[in-house]
């Protein structure tokens, strides 16, 4: 049989109630508390050790909470780390939520856990774990167990996992294309949604919009004629043989190539790689989407202060939010480093 | 406008001594077709095939699909595209159902173009893995795109609509199996018992965004790039008004098949005098730059309003850029008090973590999400490849790629692929298909 190993706080580890939440890690053989319940809903694993936490041992030496748990793991063999259900307890949820990303990156195994939508770990957490929706207070008990044994089972006997909605757990921010089940088309779920915002009735959208993710403008320039400068685009313009392989479309490489010894980009030097657009204009002369010719008359007569020597390029064409955040990521150092007070970025 | 479809229910293809249809076969005189297509001395290389459900066929680079349809009274099948303009929507058409011409490049592919299976795994992504095809795979000599990856496939989506209107000559004179009618008057001084319901248009966005000729979607022959949005009836997109272009990543395609039987119109058709009063299709298009889109928005409001419009429904030939487009008509069809949904795909990278739509707005509240540009598919080989599957990985296509440190080439030796559902053909279906949606994880 496979081999779970549980997490619970002092209260369900029958050791006190918050008198004792100073209580430091231990780990006992066999199953404590809700390690009865699990057995009880049907767990394909059998739980071979407890680890039980005073919440606020947990809350306020996070450190060496997760150090000194990790290190009782180090030697036990284990397939799945389960947590909780912690309810709507915020503490013994962030504590969940804490142990279980700690274990799922250093052994790699899969973590679940429960809480209720109130709790803040669900927030903080969901998008690292399963987290299943559970109840509020701990006469939920039952059904939280069953809920997380259920999935537990999937994962452990390596069945497909269903969507968030389906399975019960808060989503983790990941979008995929599922085939319904019903095979219902969309020109029938069109007019569904249609007649029924058309009538004022309650109706689902398939995808909810999510609050904006804003970056806020950053001030301006005080003085421009002192400011450093670095320049940038996602219209793709490379050497012509492309060194840093940047993809035409759904890019993540980025490249950045020194103009420092150049008045402008000459064709046939420089080229775009971009699929999205026609690159005839780009190609004949590179200028037109990185305007080093421009930038540089423009240093001549003190417009500005200095252009930091690369620009810096990739494709924007299909490329996910994801994948441009984290070469914007990868970047920022290196502007960092050169002390840049501004970068015009050039769209296509 | 009324308009007939006469339906012709093709169970089977063969290649046979002459062109006919007889008991729900259709045969082709390949020689005689080929003979047809050679006529437009563009094309250097051609052969005909017919790949039905369950062969184990795979396509690329598939360029077009087209169903098969005729005109009894002698209308081009696409005014201003194959013949002489002439209005589109009404009289009688006979079409050869469960059937399309689809067309493959015999080398060469590009960002537009994409993958089909016939059988297998590969065969839910598309909607033409369930169709009976006659597979024109050809060669050009547009020796100026050979290389480019974004190709117009002038002569070889032309050859597919002639092959099309070719093939339907042997139900000219025929008795169609049973005939679909769309009738719809004038948009006012309806039935009363009908204007009592709230009215509705579908605004669609085909294609339009690269500016230079050739490449667009066209309508009665004209380039949707050079257009403001206008009024159409919908009898006239599923009558051959319509022809598709040659730009977007395949996914995203509304083939001329697509357009000819659009399900999303006859959905609407079918609700008509039930639940709403179909007013008929708003015709705007996909732009690049900003004030292009903002003015088409503008337009599509102000009709939309000036039709008295209650609610309407907008669907993009597009994801990325296009995206722009979608949100932006959307709003301003809410800003002027119409009732909207959208009908969309999405792009959320290979984690499904990013941004679903390039800009979004809270305005957009009723969405049906058809699919993902960005879903990882991987397949086995495939004993038959009709075309040149090196093209996934060689040329370009907006799913494939030559090599990836992690994921190798698309295309590998033994011919297996790895690709995104991005050049899986009109794979999105957003024109109204799709059986796929969205779900978190």
């Amino acid at each position: 049989m496979k081999k779970a190993i549980l997490y619970i706080n002092q209260f369900f580890g029958q050791i006190g109630g918050e008198e004792k939440a100073d209580y430091a890690p231990e780990i006992r053989e066999g199953k404590v508390g809700p390690g009865a319940a699990y057995s009880g809903a049907g767990l394909d694993a059998e739980i071979t050790y407890t680890i039980i936490c005073g919440d606020n041992y947990m809350g306020s030496n996070t450190e060496k909470a997760v150090s000194e748990i990790l290190s009782m793991l180090a030697d036990k063999q284990f397939d799945i780390f389960i947590a909780g259900p912690a309810f709507q307890a915020g503490r013994y949820g962030v504590a969940c939520g804490t142990i279980c990303k700690a274990v799922a990156e250093k052994y790699k195994v899969p973590v679940i856990t429960s809480m209720n939508v109130e709790n803040p770990g669900a927030e903080m957490f969901k998008q690292d774990m399963y987290i299943l929706k559970g109840g509020n207070i701990s006469s939920k008990m039952r059904e939280d167990v069953a809920a997380v044994t259920k999935l537990a089972n999937k994962i452990l006997n390596g069945e497909e996992i269903g969507c968030a909605e389906e399975e019960g757990y808060f989503g983790r921010g990941i979008r995929r294309q599922v085939w319904r089940k019903d095979g219902k088309p969309a020109y029938e779920r069109m007019v569904d949604m249609l007649v029924k915002k058309l009538n004022g009735e309650p109706f689902e959208t398939e995808l909810p919009i999510p609050e904006p993710d804003r970056v806020p403008i950053a001030p301006a320039l005080k003085d421009l004629s002192k400011a450093r400068i670095a320049m940038m685009t996602t219209g793709g313009i490379v050497p012509v043989d492309n060194p840093d392989r940047i993809q035409s479309a759904s890019a993540t490489r980025w490249g950045r190539y020194d103009v420092s010894d150049m008045d402008k980009l000459e064709g046939g030097v420089f080229k775009t790689i971009h699929a999205g657009f026609d690159p005839a204009a780009a190609n004949a002369d590179p200028n037109r989407i990185m305007p080093i010719d421009a930038m540089k008359v423009l240093l001549k007569e003190g417009v500005y202060g200095s252009l930091h020597p690369y620009f810096y390029s990739t494709v924007g064409t299909g490329t996910t939010q994801a994948e441009a955040k984290r070469m914007a990521d990868e970047i920022i150092p290196y502007l960092q480093n050169d002390n840049v007070d501004a970068v015009i970025m050039i769209s296509t | 406008m009324k308009l007939e479809i006469g339906n012709f229910y093709v169970k089977d293809i063969v290649f046979g001594d002459k062109l006919s249809f007889q008991n729900g076969v259709l045969s082709i005189q390949k020689e005689e077709a080929l003979k047809f297509i050679k006529e437009d001395d563009r094309i250097t290389e051609a052969e005909l095939y017919i790949a039905k459900p369950g062969d184990k066929i795979r396509m690329c680079p598939v360029k077009e699909a087209i169903e098969p349809r005729v005109r009894p009274d002698g209308r081009a099948v696409f005014p201003g595209y194959t013949g002489d303009l002439a209005p589109a929507g009404e009289g009688v058409v006979h079409a050869l159902k469960n059937c399309s011409v689809l067309v493959v490049g015999r080398h060469w592919g590009g960002f537009q173009d994409g993958v089909i299976d016939m059988s297998g795994e590969g065969q839910k992504y598309t909607y033409f893995g369930q169709l009976n095809n006659i597979v024109l795979v050809a060669d050009t000599n547009e020796e100026f795109e050979k290389h480019e990856q974004q190709k117009k496939n002038d002569a070889l989506r032309r050859a597919g609509h002639k092959l099309a209107e070719y093939i339907a000559q042997c139900v000219k004179e025929l008795k169609p199996e049973n005939t679909e009618v769309y009738e719809l008057g004038g948009m006012i001084r309806r039935d009363p018992a009908i204007e009592k319901l709230p009215s509705v248009v579908y605004v669609m966005q085909p294609q339009s965004q690269m500016e230079a000729m050739g490449y667009n979607d066209l309508m009665y022959g004209w380039d949707t790039n050079h257009m403001v949005p206008t009024v159409m009836h919908p009898n006239e997109i599923l009558d051959g008004a319509l022809v598709s272009g040659s730009f977007m990543p395949v996914s995203s395609k509304w083939a001329t098949y697509d357009f000819q039987n659009c399900p999303s119109i006859k959905a609407l058709y079918k609700e008509h005098g039930k639940t709403i009063n179909f007013l008929g299709v708003i015709m705007s298009n996909l732009n690049v730059a900003l004030e292009q889109k903002e003015r088409s928005a503008l337009y599509v409001a102000q009709i939309a309003a000036s039709l008295g419009a209650d609610g309407a429904v907008v669907a993009e030939e597009g994801y990325g850029n296009p995206d722009a487009d979608f949100v932006g008509c959307i709003v301003a069809l809410e800003d002027a008090g119409v009732k909207t949904i959208g009908v969309t795909n999405e792009c959320t990278g290979r984690d499904g973590k990013s941004q679903p739509l390039v800009t979004m707005d809270s305005k957009c509240d009723a969405i049906v999400s058809t699919g993902n540009v960005s879903e990882m598919i991987e397949l086995p080989p495939m004993e038959t490849v009709l075309g040149e599957l090196e093209a996934l990985a060689r040329d370009g296509l907006s799913g494939g790629w030559a090599n990836d440190e992690l994921l190798g080439p698309s295309v590998r030796e033994d011919g297996s692929i790895i690709m995104e559902n991005n050049s899986m053909f009109c794979g999105d279906q957003i024109i109204g298909w799709s059986p796929k949606t969205m779900k978190e994880f």
